[in-house]
C-alpha cells in the first residue's frame, strides 16, 4: 500500500451544527437503499391493477367506468402510501442499529437530529416519487380510456336521430369531466400528508422500539387508532362527560378522518385552499411534534 | 517509539480521558454494572496508543465513550480539546468498527462518497479523495461493485478508507485486523505506522498483543473496567533485572567464553539459543519467495504483491 498524503487538512473548517446538505446526503442514501430494495416493484402491481380496471367492461356507464378507474387508482395510492410509510420507516433505523452502520454514521460529525430527519425525508422522497409515478400512470390510463369511451359514445349517439348535436356534446362533456382533472393533485397531496404523519410517528416509535416487527405493529395500531379516533372521542364525550386525560390522549394521535377528504376530491368535489392549508398545517404540526419527541428519545440513546 | 515530530508541541492531546466511568443499570433488577471504572489516560497527538484487554473488559465501552456514541456516567473525554459530546469533535475522528457493516446496496465508491459528504466534502476534492483512498486500500478494481459482493477483508479495507475520508487527526480502530488474512493484516499494520509518520494519532483497541506491540508507542491494559497498567510500551515490557544480548555470526568458542564469564561474575544464564522468527514472518517470506520464483519462471500471478517489510 502506498499512502498518499493523509495529513489533516490545514485550517479545517468547523462543521456547521446543522447542515441541510448532510440531511440531504442521508435522505438520498435512504432513498437509494429503499429503491435498491426493489420497492418500486409495487408500481408493477399498480400498473397491472390500473390497466386491468381500464379493460374490465362491467355493465357500467362510461362515466362510471372512469370513476371506477379513478377510485381504484387512488385507493391503491392511499394504501401504498401509508403502509409503505410504516414498513419502510420501521426498517431503516433498526437495521442501521443491528448492522452497526449507525456507529460509522454517528462517529462522523452528524448530529442525531440530522440522522432522523435524513431517514424521514428519505422515506418521504420514495413515497413522493412513487405517488408521482402512480398519479402519472393513472392520469395516462384515464385519458386514454376517456378518449376511447368518447369515440365509442359519439359514434353510438350519432346514430340516434332523436339527439341534437347539443345533446350529444352534453353527454360527451359529462364523460370528459370524469377523466383526469388537476384537482386530483390535491388528493395526492393529502395522501402524501397522511403518509408523512405515519412516517414521523413510526420514526418516534423506532427510536425506542427493540425491533422492526414491534415498530410495524405499533405503527399499524397507530393508524387504526387514528381512524377510530373520532368514534372513540364521540363515545367518551357522550352525556357531556369531560375527562382531561382523555382529551389529551385524543390529541396524541391525529384524527385521520381529516385526511379522508381525498376520497371526496377523487369522487368529484373540490377542496378550498383554506381546507387544504388547514390539513397541511394539521399534518405539519403532528410531524413536527413526533420528530421532536423522536429526537428527544434518540438524543440520549446509547448503542 | 516516540510521537511524530510533525505535530506541533502545543497541540492538545488527541484524547484526554479523565476519571471516565460508565455504569449500566441492570434490567429486571435494581442492580447496576460498572463497565468502565475511573479510567484516565492521554493519547498525545501523533501517538499510537493501544488499549488491550480480554473480551468484556471495557475496551469497546471506552472506545464508544471516546467516540461520543455513549455519554459517561462520570468523568470527561476530550478529543483535541473538544468534549466528545460536541459533534464538531467528530470531524477530527475516523472510526473503523470491528467487523464493519456498511450499506450493502452501495458500491465502494458510493460508500466513500456518502461518508465524505457527511464530513462536508463535495465536488472535485471528494472525487479525488475517493480515488486516492481506493488506491490506498487496493480496491480500485472493486470501486463499482456493491458491498454485498465484498469479502470480509475487502469490507475491512473499505472501512479503513471511510475512516480516513475527511483526513482525520485521530483514527480509532477496533480490532482492525479481525478476519483479515496475514497479508491484509500486515498491510493494515504498515498503514498504521505510516499514519503515525504523518502525525496522525491512532487509538487501537485489540486483543492481538503481538500486533499492538509492533505498532504502539504506549499501551493501556484494561481489565474488569479498570485501567491496570498504562505507559510507554518499552517501559512496560522491559524486565528490569534481565539483559538480552543478541549476537550474529558468533563462534561456539566465543559463546563458551561468554558463558564462563557469566559464571565467574555470579550471574545466571537464563537462556541460550537461536532467536525464532514469527509464524507470520515465515508465512510472508514463503509467499514472497513463491512469487519471486513464479516471476523468474515467467508465470504471472493474479495475487497482489506482499508489502515491503518495514
Amino acid at each position: 500500500m502506498s499512502v498518499p498524503n493523509h495529513a489533516p487538512m490545514p485550517g479545517r473548517p468547523v462543521p456547521p451544527m446543522f447542515s441541510p446538505g448532510r440531511i440531504w446526503t442521508l435522505a438520498a442514501a435512504t432513498f437509494t437503499q429503499l429503491v435498491r430494495m426493489r420497492t418500486f416493484y409495487f408500481l408493477l402491481f399498480f400498473a397491472v391493477l390500473v390497466f386491468g380496471m381500464s379493460n374490465v367492461n362491467l355493465l357500467y356507464t362510461a362515466e362510471q367506468q372512469l370513476s371506477t378507474i379513478r377510485g381504484t387508482s387512488f385507493g391503491a395510492m392511499w394504501l401504498f402510501a401509508w403502509l409503505f410509510a410504516v414498513t419502510a420507516t420501521a426498517v431503516v433505523i433498526p437495521r442501521d442499529i443491528e448492522d452497526r452502520t449507525l456507529y460509522t454514521i454517528l462517529s462522523k460529525p452528524v448530529p442525531r437530529v440530522e440522522y432522523l430527519l435524513g431517514k424521514f425525508f428519505g422515506v418521504l422522497l420514495v413515497i413522493t416519487v412513487a405517488l408521482g409515478a402512480m398519479l402519472l400512470l393513472s392520469g395516462l390510463v384515464l385519458e386514454f380510456r376517456k378518449a376511447g369511451l368518447i369515440a365509442e359514445t359519439r359514434s353510438y349517439l350519432e346514430q340516434s336521430p332523436d339527439l341534437t348535436p347539443a345533446d350529444i356534446q352534453g353527454q360527451l362533456d359529462a364523460i370528459s369531466s370524469e377523466g383526469f382533472h388537476p384537482r386530483l393533485f390535491t388528493a395526492a397531496w393529502i395522501i402524501l400528508l397522511q403518509a408523512a404523519v405515519m412516517a414521523a410517528a413510526t420514526i418516534l416509535v423506532s427510536t425506542f422500539a427493540s425491533s422492526s416487527l414491534f415498530t410495524i405493529i405499533v405503527g399499524i395500531a397507530f393508524f387504526l387508532i387514528g381512524h377510530g379516533h373520532r368514534i372513540a372521542v364521540d363515545y367518551w364525550s357522550e352525556g357531556g362527560a369531560t375527562n382531561n386525560w382523555l382529551a389529551w390522549a385524543a390529541k396524541v394521535v391525529p384524527d385521520f378522518h381529516i385526511f379522508n377528504v381525498h376520497e371526496k376530491i377523487v369522487a368529484g368535489s373540490t377542496a378550498s385552499p383554506l381546507v387544504m392549508a388547514e390539513i397541511t398545517a394539521y399534518a405539519g404540526v403532528y410531524c413536527l411534534v413526533y420528530l421532536l419527541l423522536g429526537w428527544y428519545m434518540f438524543s440520549d440513546k446509547e448503542f | 517509539m516516540s510521537g511524530s515530530s510533525s505535530t506541533p508541541p502545543s497541540s492538545p492531546p488527541a484524547i484526554e480521558a479523565r476519571e471516565l466511568t460508565k455504569v449500566f443499570p441492570l434490567q429486571w433488577s435494581k442492580g447496576y454494572m460498572v463497565a468502565v471504572d475511573k479510567v484516565s489516560f492521554t493519547v498525545n497527538a501523533g501517538e499510537v496508543y493501544g488499549l488491550i484487554g480480554p473480551n468484556g473488559s471495557g475496551k469497546s465501552t471506552t472506545m464508544k465513550l471516546v467516540l461520543g456514541l455513549m455519554a459517561p456516567s462520570l468523568g470527561t473525554t476530550k478529543v483535541f480539546g473538544l468534549s466528545t459530546s460536541d459533534v464538531r469533535a467528530r470531524s477530527e475522528i475516523g472510526f473503523l468498527p470491528e467487523n464493519p457493516y456498511f450499506y450493502k446496496h452501495l458500491t465502494g465508491a458510493e460508500t466513500l462518497r456518502f461518508y465524505g459528504k457527511l464530513c462536508g466534502l463535495r465536488g472535485r476534492s471528494l472525487q479525488e479523495r475517493i480515488g486516492e483512498l481506493l488506491e490506498l486500500v487496493d480496491l480500485e478494481h472493486a470501486r463499482d461493485r456493491r458491498l454485498a459482493g465484498y469479502s470480509k477483508g475487502m469490507l475491512q479495507r473499505i472501512g479503513l478508507a471511510q475512516a480516513l475520508v475527511q483526513r482525520p487527526r485521530l483514527v480509532v480502530l477496533d480490532e482492525p485486523t479481525a478476519g483479515v488474512d496475514p497479508i491484509g493484516s500486515r498491510e493494515i499494520r504498515d498503514l498504521i505506522l505510516r499514519l503515525k509518520q504523518e502525525g496522525i494519532s491512532v487509538f487501537l483497541c485489540s486483543h492481538l498483543l503481538e500486533q499492538v506491540q509492533e505498532v504502539c508507542d504506549r499501551v493501556g491494559i484494561i481489565f474488569q473496567g479498570k485501567l491496570r497498567r498504562e505507559g510507554p510500551l518499552d517501559e512496560l515490557t522491559a524486565i528490569e533485572n534481565q539483559t538480552e544480548i543478541l549476537l550474529q555470526e558468533a563462534s561456539p568458542a566465543l559463546i563458551s567464553k561468554i558463558q564462563a564469564l557469566i559464571q565467574a561474575e555470579g550471574a545466571d544464564l537464563l537462556s541460550l539459543g537461536r532467536p525464532r522468527t514469527t509464524l507470520e514472518r515465515l508465512f510472508l517470506d514463503e509467499v514472497e519467495r513463491g512469487l519471486a520464483d513464479a516471476r523468474s519462471a515467467g508465470v504471472h500471478s493474479a495475487e497482489p504483491s506482499p508489502p515491503p517489510r518495514p
